[in-house]
């Protein structure tokens, strides 16, 4: 399935949030936007910040810091929405800072151990890369928390509690109703 | 490489639906007294390129019921069997059964049993009642000489998947063993393209099928074959060339090549042997213009998707095309022939695309219209720009719409089923199946019509001897009719049963626990409950309705498109439903509000009214629950910033807010409190389920002339839970 120009060469691009740096699979990404406030949404749970335009489709805005439970990131001149594609859909995730784009061998992702996160689930591995220095000096060793998208959508889905036919305007008696059934059955 | 089979199987099935739909065409004409040659003919091709694909993908059971079909109908069209109406029921059986195969084929049913049916073909074919001479007068062919039956009488077990039936070992010294017959023999050479299996066109089918005709293996040409080790088992590498008694059709060679790979080679030629007869028999002049008239058959199809052109094919679809205008048959104008070259098929995706791209150029006019001042609109004459983004989006929305015909084509078949299943008799006036509907619509409103034709005739229409004492024909009728008013279509099923009894309705939501004993209810309101969830009045539960989850769905359906169902019945004169739909799903015309500063869409087919209120005009029942007072009326209100749980930092008063009044289904009518109104506009609605999940109260969003986003309110979802009905309703359920 992952293959790449380069056998086992995986691109990542790396973020800041709140202390970590993460990275997610280049293949997802679609685009790298600068931070504009959503269009706020109801009933969604508080990670959904909200909807935006993307080139005319409605995309869900997702705090990743508050999806992964953390408090909520700060919006400052270097905050990003990252857009990607999870599962043919589209969803924007609100991160700290972009960093870079590295290329990664996949055979050097190591298993995700106990980070201080909710669930650990969203955590495909850990990646050591070396960051280019500031004034071009020494190179430092970073670790990467590799994010699994697919994890965290799912995860949006089961948590916000969607029931996908829940367009039927009565949604308010629907659980209730299924009850009925159950008994006129 | 499976997507791509995928996609031609996708193909296939498409290509079943609308043969499906053009037999069932030909049989209704039939039944309704037209047995003219061409409506024969057109049955009897739609099951023949159903079968044909069918052989093509291996689906078995589904080529052998339709070869039983069309050897029926290839005996009436001949003339040998005349189409009297025990024939035509049987043909519509049949036609059922071909119609239960394609589904299994796509495996949304199990196989269905097809014995009884077969048997009724049999029957059919083995008495061919009336017929004076059943097997002297074969199809009038253009050849002199009338040789009797072309196919082998054994017939090879389409079930049987005995490895390959190609007859290698008769090869040489056999080309000499047949002619002798003295018939100019046909000489075909077939050379499937490459990837010819990985398309799906499995050479063995086309060979097997052509053995059918009496024809045989000459010559094996195998030069092309690789090293055993370069060898990739899912290519083709062989040539064929195949002999053909003479007394074969150049048309029953061409339906062989119906399903064949693009690239194939095929060269069809008649040996100049002993006969003098046309040396060349494909007329390849002809083959351009004849082609865009045959059927949307797979070639056909093949022909314009791929760049083929090898003169070979051109001559094998020339050969297919002269297979409609065939021996004996009126050259018959099909469905090909009004539509056949004026249209194409296009994937749905890109006329979304396209629907999107112009509600891109609607949005942007919009911005444009924003930030011009009035006189530069006019000197860029954004006004012009503006009326020719409309046509162009009118145009886009139009060719989503298809005729309803599409929804009602299930019904007569369904019907025949439930008839038969419950012994009353039933006749079916359609009306209004030309009006056209957005695609989405037809998709949707398949399934409420569906439960609404099953309840009519479970619940609606009575039992034969039932209705002669109620002074009504033995025989019931069901009216499905469609109708554009305005900018809604109006879909009504009505029946003249025995209409809705009102008092049972109430005492079973009375039993269920969802209406208190108590409760008053107009006629209108007990007729709404049986579209409560769970509802059902049927003593038994049949397996026609009864189990309670029928009008629910009906009106939930309907619904969520943003119609309505009217329902109107009168005791032992009958029951109508009424569906008003919307055109389309895609536009709305839309009052932009202010709910805590932010900006909402209220659909303006539900706006009746805006008030602003006097201080006191609005007053509080019980917590949480308020009405405002209009001419002397109560209604309703509700707080939508509430409702929503938007923060709002300093609330309006409601004297400074306005309180729109909107008529509703569920609730009648409520006033909703905003803040304000900005603006009123036609909205291009997005989903919000592309890329996240439906939320309750919210219809979708859009995009607004700045680029920002507006959620467009769902007014049915947002008023239902205040109404007293469905307030007991709800309390009764949950008792």
């Amino acid at each position: 399935m992952k293959t790449t120009e380069n056998a086992g060469e995986l691109k990542m691009v790396t973020f800041a949030l709140g202390q970590q740096t993460f990275g997610i699979d280049m293949r997802s990404l679609i685009e790298i936007r600068e931070w504009a406030a959503p269009t706020p949404l109801p009933s969604v749970p508080s990670y959904i910040l909200g909807v935006t335009n993307l080139r005319g489709t409605v995309v869900p805005i997702v705090g990743l810091a508050e999806r992964l439970g953390w408090t909520p990131s700060e919006i400052h001149s270097r905050s990003c929405v990252l857009v990607v594609t999870i599962a043919g859909k589209q969803a924007g995730f609100l991160v700290d800072e972009v960093n870079d784009i590295v290329g990664i061998q996949e055979d050097s992702i190591q298993p995700a151990p106990d980070v201080e996160i909710q669930d650990t689930n969203v955590i495909a591995g850990l990646v050591q890369i070396t960051t280019r220095g500031k004034d071009g000096a020494d190179a430092a060793a970073t670790m990467v928390l590799l994010l699994d998208l697919d994890a965290l959508t799912v995860a949006t889905t089961a948590a916000a509690g969607i029931v996908p036919c829940a367009n039927a305007p009565v949604a308010d008696t629907a659980p209730v109703a299924g009850a009925a059934l159950a008994i006129a059955a | 490489m499976s997507d791509e089979l995928d996609e031609i199987q996708a193909i296939f099935f498409e290509e079943c639906t609308e043969g499906l739909l053009a037999a069932e065409q030909g049989l209704a004409a039939m039944q309704g007294g037209d047995t003219s040659p061409k409506t024969i003919a057109s049955v009897f091709r739609a099951i023949h390129s159903i079968k044909g694909g069918a052989g093509a993908f291996g689906h078995a059971a589904l080529t052998a019921f339709a070869h039983r079909f069309e050897n029926v109908l290839d005996e009436i069209r001949a003339g040998r069997i005349a189409p009297s109406p025990g024939v035509i029921a049987v043909m519509l059986g049949a036609f059922d059964k071909v119609s239960d195969h394609v589904a299994a084929a796509q495996g949304t049913i199990g196989l269905p049993d097809d014995t009884a049916s077969l048997a009724a073909l049999e029957a059919i074919l083995a008495n061919p009642g009336g017929d004076p001479a059943p097997v002297a007068a074969p199809a009038p062919v253009p050849e002199p000489v009338p040789v009797p039956a072309p196919v082998p009488a054994p017939e090879i077990d389409p079930f049987g998947f005995e490895p390959v039936a190609v007859a290698i070992e008769d090869f040489s010294d056999d080309a000499a063993e047949a002619p002798s017959s003295g018939e100019p023999e046909w000489t075909i050479v077939f050379a499937p393209s490459r990837d010819a299996m990985a398309n799906g066109a499995e050479p063995v089918f086309v060979i097997r099928e052509l053995e059918e005709l009496g024809g045989r293996v000459s010559d094996v040409d195998a030069t092309m074959l690789p090293p055993l080790r370069d060898l990739d088992p899912e290519q083709s590498y062989l040539r064929w060339t195949l002999k053909l008694p003479g007394c074969v059709t150049e048309d029953q060679i061409g339906d062989c090549f119906d399903f064949v790979a693009p690239d194939s080679g095929i060269d069809i030629t008649r040996d100049a042997g002993a006969m003098p007869v046309a040396p060349h028999p494909v007329v390849e002049p002809v083959a351009e213009t004849l082609a865009p008239l045959r059927e949307p058959g797979a070639i056909h199809d093949l022909l314009h998707r791929v760049e083929v052109a090898s003169p070979a094919i051109i001559a094998a679809a020339a050969a297919n095309a002269a297979a409609t205008s065939s021996p004996g048959v009126t050259p018959p104008e099909t469905r090909a022939a009004d539509a056949g070259s004026q249209t194409i098929r296009v994937d749905l995706h890109k006329l979304d695309m396209l629907l999107n791209l112009v509600g891109e150029l609607v949005i942007r006019g919009s911005i444009l219209s924003d930030r011009l001042s009035p006189a530069d609109q006019q000197r860029v004459e954004l006004p012009e720009q503006a009326r020719l983004t409309r046509e162009i989006q009118d145009t886009v929305m139009s060719l989503r719409a298809q005729p309803i015909r599409q929804a009602f084509n299930r019904v007569p078949r369904m019907l025949r089923d439930l008839t038969a299943e419950t012994g009353k008799q039933v006749v079916l006036e359609t009306q209004g199946e030309t009006t056209e509907v957005d695609k989405g619509v037809i998709e949707k409103i398949g399934e409420p019509l569906t439960h609404l034709i099953r309840n009519a005739v479970d619940h609606g229409i009575e039992l034969p001897e039932e209705r002669l004492l109620a002074g009504k024909p033995a025989q019931g009728t069901i009216r499905l009719s469609a109708a554009q008013k305005g900018a809604r279509i109006v879909v009504t099923v009505a029946d003249d049963g025995r209409g809705i009894d009102r008092a049972r309705v109430r005492a079973k939501a009375v039993e269920k626990g969802m209406i208190a004993p108590d409760t008053v209810l107009s006629d209108e309101e007990i007729d709404q409950l049986i579209c409560a969830p769970g509802f059902s009045t049927a003593n038994t539960v049949s397996n026609i309705s009864g189990r309670g989850v029928g009008m629910d769905v009906v009106r939930s359906n309907v619904e969520a498109l943003g119609g309505r169902v009217d329902i109107s019945s009168v005791p032992g004169r009958g029951t109508t439903f009424t569906l008003v739909l919307p055109l389309t799903l895609a536009i709305l015309d839309g009052m932009v509000v202010r709910l805590a500063g932010q900006r909402f869409v209220l659909p303006l087919a539900h706006v009746v009214e805006a008030i602003r209120p006097e201080p006191g005009q609005i007053r509080a029942t019980t917590p949480g629950s308020e009405v405002i007072e209009v001419r002397g009326t109560y209604l309703p209100v509700r707080r939508l910033a509430q409702t929503f749980g938007l923060p709002d930092d300093n609330p309006l008063l409601p004297e400074d807010s306005l309180v729109i009044i909107v008529e509703s289904e569920t609730a009648g009518n409520v006033g909703l409190l905003v803040d304000t109104i900005d603006d009123r506009r036609e909205v291009v609605i997005k989903s919000l389920e592309q890329n996240l999940h439906p939320i309750r109260g919210l219809g979708g969003a859009t995009i607004l002339g700045d680029g920002s986003i507006a959620l467009i309110l769902d007014v049915e979802a947002l008023v239902a839970p205040v109404t007293a009905l469905s307030r007991t309703l709800a309390r009764g359920l949950a008792a």
